[in-house]
C-alpha cells in the first residue's frame, strides 16, 4: 500500500523535515507515527497524499509514485485516500449531511448513491441521527466523527489521520480510536499520527517511531515509548 | 461537468455573491456605468456619423467654366465626369438656368437682379455630387483639372468640421469607456478575490477530498460571468431603452435630423455591451486565477 525509499524532504527554509526514510506499509494494516513534535510525522503524513513532494526518493501509494505525479493526477489519488486533522476541518455553514456529501459532489457522484453512502457512513461513525445539526452545534468529539465520515464516504483505501484525538477529551479520544480500529477492521489501511501514549499501549498495533526527521524504530503489537510498560 | 455539477458550481458562485452583497452590487454598478457611458457614446458617435455622413452627402461640387468656353466643349466635359467611378450625379447648370435659381432663392427681393438688365454676370458649371463622402475631396481635385473648368466650390470646412466632431465624440467615448472599464474590471477582481479569500477553507477541503482543479475554478469564473453579465444587461436596457425614447421624441420635434432607426443598431450595441461584460467578468477571473493556486 505504501512503500518508502530513501526518502527526503529539506524545506526551502533550511529545515530537514526527514531524512532517508525506508518504510513499507502493507494493505490492511494500522500504524501508529509516533514522535516528539518536529519529528517529521505530519511531513511524512502529507507526502502520501501529495500535499508535499520528496526533495528526493521515491513514495509509492497504491501503485501511484506520487513525487513523479502530474498535477492533474492528484485529485484521482486523493479520491483512494481519507484524511482527518486534529481541527477537523468542517465547513461551518453546511450541516453534517453536507459536510459529508461534499467529498462526493465534487467527485461527481448521484444524488441516490450520494444520499445512500452518507447514511451508511453516519451510522459508522454513530451519528446516524445528527445529519442536520451545524458543526457549532456539535461537540468536539462528534465533529471528528463527522470528518472521520467525511474522510470515508468515498471508501478510500487509505485512511490517514493526524492526531486526530489532538483536541478531544479522553472519553471522546477513546471513540474516535474505536471507529478507526473499526474502519481498520473493514478492510481500510490506517495511518495515525499521534501523542496520545494511553491510546497507542492500549491498542497494541504497528509503532513507528520518529525522531528528527528518521525513523528510530518499527515494532509490531507495540506500545508508545521504547521502555517496557509492567 | 455533468450538469448537476454545473449546478454545484452554480450554487457555490451564488453563495460567494450572496456573502459579499456590497462588493456584488459595487461590481455591478461600476461594470454597469462603464457599459453604460461606452454604448451612449457608440450611439452619440454612430448617430453624428450618420448626420455628417448625409450631410457631405448632400454636398455637390461645382465647376465652373470659363464664359469663352463653347458649349460644346462644356457638354464633352459632363459626358467625362459622368463615366468617373467616384460620381454619383452629374449635371450641367447654364448661366440662365443659374440666374433663374438665384432668383428664385432671393424671393420678393428678385427685383434687385432686375438691375442687371440683359447681362448675365454667372457661369455656366457643371453639379456634381460624389458616391461617398471621402470621394469629395478628390473629385473636386479632379474637376479642376478639366479643360475650360476655371474653379470649384464644395463647403468643405463645414465637411471637415463635421468629421472633426464625429472624431472627437468617438475617441473622447472610447477613451472614457475605456478607463471605466478597467476600473469595473477592477472592482470585479477585487470581488472575486475576497471570495477567494472568503472561500479558503472550502477550496482546500475541495481539493482534500480529491476536487479536480476545474471545480475549484468554476465557481468563481461563474462569479465573474454573473457579475459582468448583470452588468451588462442593466447597461444595455438603458441605453436600448433611452435611444428609444430620444428617437421617438427627435423623429417628432427634429424631423430633419437623420438620426439611425432605433431598430438594428441599438440591438447590436446591447449584444455588444452583453459580450463586453462577459469578457468583463471572465478576465476578471483570470487577473485572479494565480492567488487561487495559493489559496
Amino acid at each position: 500500500m505504501i512503500s518508502l525509499r530513501n526518502v527526503n524532504k529539506d524545506y526551502p527554509n533550511g529545515v530537514s523535515a526527514l531524512r532517508n526514510v525506508e518504510l513499507e506499509i502493507g494493505k490492511g494494516e494500522f500504524a501508529f507515527l509516533v514522535g516528539p513534535s518536529g519529528a517529521g510525522k505530519t511531513t511524512l503524513l502529507r507526502l502520501l497524499f501529495r500535499e508535499e513532494v520528496p526533495t528526493s526518493g521515491s513514495v509509492i501509494v497504491h501503485g501511484h509514485d506520487v513525487g513523479r505525479m502530474r498535477p492533474r493526477q492528484i485529485p484521482f489519488l486523493r479520491r483512494q485516500i481519507g484524511v482527518v486533522f486534529q481541527d477537523f476541518r468542517l465547513l461551518p455553514q453546511r450541516n453534517v449531511f453536507e459536510n459529508v456529501a461534499f467529498a462526493l459532489r465534487v467527485t461527481e457522484a448521484q444524488p441516490r448513491e450520494i444520499r445512500k453512502r452518507v447514511g451508511q457512513v453516519l451510522e459508522l461513525v454513530g451519528l446516524p441521527d445528527r445529519a442536520t445539526a451545524l458543526p457549532a452545534q456539535l461537540s468536539g468529539g462528534e465533529q471528528q466523527r463527522v470528518a472521520l465520515a467525511r474522510a470515508m464516504v468515498g471508501r478510500p483505501v487509505l485512511l490517514l489521520a493526524d492526531e486526530p484525538t489532538g483536541n478531544l477529551d479522553p472519553q471522546n479520544a477513546q471513540e474516535v480510536m474505536q471507529i478507526l480500529l473499526e474502519i481498520n477492521r473493514l478492510g481500510t489501511t490506517v495511518v495515525m499520527a499521534t501523542h496520545a501514549a494511553h491510546l497507542v499501549d492500549r491498542a497494541r498495533q504497528r509503532v513507528i517511531a520518529m525522531d528528527g526527521g528518521s525513523i528510530q524504530r518499527d515494532e509490531l503489537a507495540a506500545h508508545y515509548s521504547e521502555r517496557v510498560v509492567q | 461537468m455533468r450538469l448537476r455539477t454545473w449546478a454545484f458550481c452554480l450554487n457555490e458562485a451564488g453563495q460567494n455573491l450572496w456573502r459579499n452583497p456590497v462588493l456584488a452590487v459595487a461590481s455591478i454598478t461600476t461594470t454597469t456605468v462603464a457599459l453604460l457611458v461606452l454604448g451612449v457614446f457608440l450611439l452619440l458617435s454612430v448617430n453624428v456619423n450618420a448626420i455628417a455622413t448625409s450631410i457631405e452627402g448632400q454636398v455637390a461640387v461645382q465647376a465652373f467654366f470659363a464664359q469663352s468656353v463653347p458649349q460644346a466643349q462644356e457638354q464633352q466635359d459632363l459626358q467625362q465626369v459622368r463615366q468617373w467611378s467616384q460620381v454619383r450625379t452629374a449635371r450641367f447648370i447654364s448661366r440662365d438656368q443659374a440666374l433663374q435659381e438665384l432668383k428664385k432663392e432671393f424671393g420678393s427681393q428678385a427685383t434687385v437682379l432686375d438691375s442687371l438688365g440683359s447681362a448675365n454676370p454667372l457661369e455656366d458649371s457643371l453639379s456634381v455630387t460624389a458616391k461617398t463622402p471621402r470621394d469629395v475631396q478628390p473629385l473636386a481635385r479632379r474637376l479642376a483639372g478639366l479643360a475650360g473648368v476655371v474653379h470649384t466650390s464644395y463647403q468643405s470646412a463645414v465637411v471637415s468640421r463635421l468629421f472633426a466632431l464625429v472624431n472627437a465624440v468617438r475617441y473622447a467615448g472610447l477613451a472614457i469607456g475605456l478607463l471605466l472599464l478597467l476600473g469595473s474590471l477592477l472592482v470585479i477582481n477585487n470581488a472575486i478575490r475576497l471570495g477567494m479569500t472568503a472561500r479558503r477553507r472550502e477550496i482546500s477541503i475541495m481539493r482534500l477530498v480529491g476536487a479536480t482543479e476545474s471545480l475549484v475554478h468554476w465557481p468563481f469564473i461563474l462569479e465573474g460571468l454573473i457579475l459582468g453579465l448583470v452588468g451588462a444587461v442593466v447597461a444595455s436596457g438603458l441605453s436600448f431603452w433611452s435611444y428609444v425614447a430620444v428617437y421617438r421624441s427627435a423623429v417628432r420635434t427634429l424631423p430633419f435630423l437623420p438620426l439611425v432607426d432605433p431598430s438594428p443598431l441599438p440591438r447590436d450595441i446591447a449584444l455588444g455591451l452583453l459580450g463586453l461584460g462577459i469578457v468583463l467578468g471572465a478576465v476578471g477571473f483570470r487577473l485572479s486565477v494565480r492567488r487561487l493556486a495559493k489559496v
